[in-house]
């Protein structure tokens, strides 16, 4: 419990810092400085809203009879704000292209090394016969 | 001890009774008669703060009764489950118990002179010990209670003495050997379930004490003119039929209505802007009174030769016009072009009017209501405002658009029997529009906006929201609230439709809902939906949300 407690402390200390830090860019960017009380507020919004994210997710995915959590059930979640929506959906794509660019090379990789194996074996075949 | 003392300070039929089957009890030759005995002791000894003046009276009587009592009572068969009775058994244990006669002195009595009667005939019937229990205990409160209650139970007493006494009358009559045992057993029982339920409603509130119902003598010629008069201004089962229907119109809309249709047929179509009118005031209500005399008037000076046609088309009439009557109030936006369409369409078919064919489609038309929704989707109502009612049909499964639903569905049905009469039609022109808009009908729904439907659907719950706001409330402001919940409910039907894609499906199902309801907190591992299905809504549709085990190993409704 109390570990849990501490565990729960540390990620909203993360979550409070990485808030921090993305003000700190946007106030250079506009030129206007937040104020602490604005950055805890967000980053105790930000960590609230994770939660509900999650349960939504979990919901979402327990709704399909699935077990894991798709990225359908992120697009389900964030079907709102058409322009997350819009951003998820690419980056979804770029994934999945990514993961099949990823795949095709290891195939190729698997196939020259079958390739070079089979090459090697038959070179070490012919040497020794 | 403790819960007699209580039952004793709430004169209820309960615990009247239980009094009663208490000192019937004594007479059994059961170990519990002592009891009983000692706990009736305690009885009377413990009385209320009411019945100050007469537990001496109910202790002397008491006594009598016991002493009398106890060689009565042969069969007190219930006796022993007597704690786990209710009232109803109670009652039929005295009415089963054999009642016998007894000659009982009557005490000198607080109750005004008509009541002694009722005593006295009561004695003399059956005179068990519950009655004479029954009738002292109306005596304390008649002591005690208002000077307004008085005069009102001397008159309940009265009637009852009178009814007694005409009892008394008939049945040594009839049963005299009997000695009146069991008839006055079921008089007295009778006159027990009088005299019950008169004390504890008046004794506890004043304000609900009952006033017998003033009986006149039935005028048997008076009621049949009326019958007559009724047979004839109603004479058709359309409108039987229509008094059903949810908005139907009193009946004295009914038969102005009917008294306008007649010189319907009379008038050119000249008149029906007139006939509109009259239709208009006659629905608003407010100048029926005008018109019927002018209207009853052109009724009687009517032609003898078109009354069978009247009498063939009276139901069209009559289906038509009540029905147009219902739509009119209420729907305060209907343009008129589309009132003026139906009225001559309707005129139109008048004229054709007297085929039986019509009559029937209207029938049908006016009976298959409930169809109404699924004949909506094929056809196209006319007017501004419910052009865009099919676009949002089948986007909105909501209850809040399916008045409008029905309201344009009336519509639209008188006007499928004027296109079909195409060919002697009086005017052209209104139906010309008609066949113009065949063609869009087999048009898909999605295309047109969505907005009119809603709002005209919403009006209910704004109606709903400014009643429960308990305050005035601008009309900006309702507006907003028609426009917040109108996108409450869309969001709620795209979130269902996304919910049930995402699993899936291509119908909504109840864990859409319940998924829905999660979001919105309403549902949560502490509440389930089961709980708030039995929280807010009625047992019918409980009934069909939760699983409910019946016999014969089904379960209902099937999972």
């Amino acid at each position: 419990m109390k570990y849990f407690a501490f565990l729960l402390q540390r990620l909203k200390a993360a979550v409070h810092y990485t808030v921090g830090c993305l003000c700190e860019e946007v106030a250079s960017d506009r030129e206007m400085p937040f104020s602490k009380q604005t950055i805890a507020a967000i980053s105790e919004l930000t960590f609230r809203q994770c939660e509900t994210f999650a349960k939504d997710l979990e919901m979402f995915a327990r709704h399909a009879k699935r077990s894991t959590i798709n990225t359908e059930d992120v697009k389900l979640l964030a079907r709102r704000s058409n322009s997350l929506l819009k951003y998820i959906t690419e980056k979804n794509e770029e994934l999945t292209q990514f993961n099949t660019e990823q795949k095709t090379k290891k195939k190729k990789k698997l196939e020259d090394d079958n390739t070079k194996s089979v090459a090697v074996a038959a070179a070490a075949g012919k040497d020794d016969s | 001890m403790a819960e007699h003392y209580n039952r004793d300070s709430e004169p209820t039929t309960r615990t009247l009774l239980r009094r009663v089957l208490d000192t019937a009890d004594t007479r059994t030759p059961r170990r519990r008669r002592s009891a009983r005995i000692g706990a009736q002791k305690a009885l009377l000894e413990t009385p209320s703060s009411r019945r100050l003046s007469t537990p001496t009276k109910m202790n002397v009587r008491r006594g009598s009764h016991r002493a009398r009592s106890i060689g009565r009572l042969a069969h007190v068969h219930t006796s022993g489950n007597l704690e786990e009775q209710t009232p109803r058994t109670l009652l039929k244990n005295i009415i089963l118990t054999d009642p016998e006669s007894s000659i009982m002195t009557p005490k000198s009595v607080v109750k005004p002179v008509p009541t002694p009667q009722v005593v006295r005939s009561s004695r003399q019937e059956s005179s068990r010990g519950s009655l004479e229990l029954q009738l002292p205990e109306l005596e304390p409160p008649t002591t005690l209670a208002l000077g307004l209650l008085a005069p009102g139970r001397k008159k309940q007493r009265l009637r009852l003495s009178v009814f007694q006494q005409e009892m008394d009358q008939e049945l040594p009559l009839s049963q005299e050997p009997r000695g009146n045992a069991s008839a006055s057993s079921l008089t007295s029982s009778l006159s027990l379930t009088f005299a019950t339920p008169l004390q504890p409603q008046s004794v506890q509130r004043p304000g609900l004490a009952r006033r017998p119902p003033t009986r006149r003598a039935v005028d048997v010629g008076a009621f049949l003119q009326d019958l007559r008069e009724t047979s004839l201004a109603l004479a058709s089962p359309d409108t039987v039929l229509e008094d059903t229907q949810p908005f139907s119109q009193p009946l004295v809309g009914h038969s102005p209505s009917v008294y306008h249709s007649l010189p319907f047929l009379s008038h050119t179509e000249a008149e029906n802007a007139e006939r509109a009118v009259s239709r208009r005031t006659q629905s608003s209500g407010s100048r029926l009174q005008n018109h019927n005399p002018g209207k009853p008037a052109q009724l009687l000076a009517g032609k003898a030769k078109k009354i069978d046609v009247l009498a063939v088309s009276l139901p069209n009439n009559s289906s038509a016009i009540s029905g147009e009557d219902r739509v009119e109030p209420l729907q305060n936006g209907v343009g008129e072009e589309a009132e003026e369409r139906m009225e001559e369409s309707l005129s139109v078919s008048e004229v054709m009017g007297s085929t039986g064919t019509q009559g029937s489609v209207r029938t049908e038309k006016s009976k298959g209501h409930g169809e109404m929704t699924e004949a909506l989707e094929a056809k196209e109502p006319e007017g501004s405002s419910e052009d865009e009612d099919i676009s949002g049909r089948t986007a909105s499964p909501e209850l809040a658009s399916s008045t409008t639903e029905f309201l344009q569905a009336r519509q639209p049905q008188f006007l499928e029997p004027a296109p079909p009469p195409t060919t002697t039609v009086l005017s052209l022109e209104p139906l010309e529009p008609l066949p113009t808009r065949h063609p869009p009908r087999a048009r898909t729904h999605g295309s047109r906006p969505r907005q009119d439907p809603h709002k005209t659907g919403l009006s209910h719950y704004v109606k709903l929201f400014s009643f429960y706001a308990k305050m005035p409330m601008e009309k900006k402001a309702l507006e907003m609230v028609e426009k917040c919940l109108d996108k409450y409910f869309q969001h709620l039907c795209d979130d269902l439709e996304v919910f049930s894609a995402h699993a899936g499906r291509k119908t909504v199902r109840p864990e859409d809902l319940e998924l829905l309801m999660r979001r919105q907190g309403l549902v949560n591992d502490q509440v389930s939906l089961h709980v708030l299905v039995e929280r807010h809504l009625p047992l019918e549709y409980r009934q069909l949300l939760i699983p409910c085990a019946f016999s014969g190993n089904s379960v209902f409704p099937a999972q």
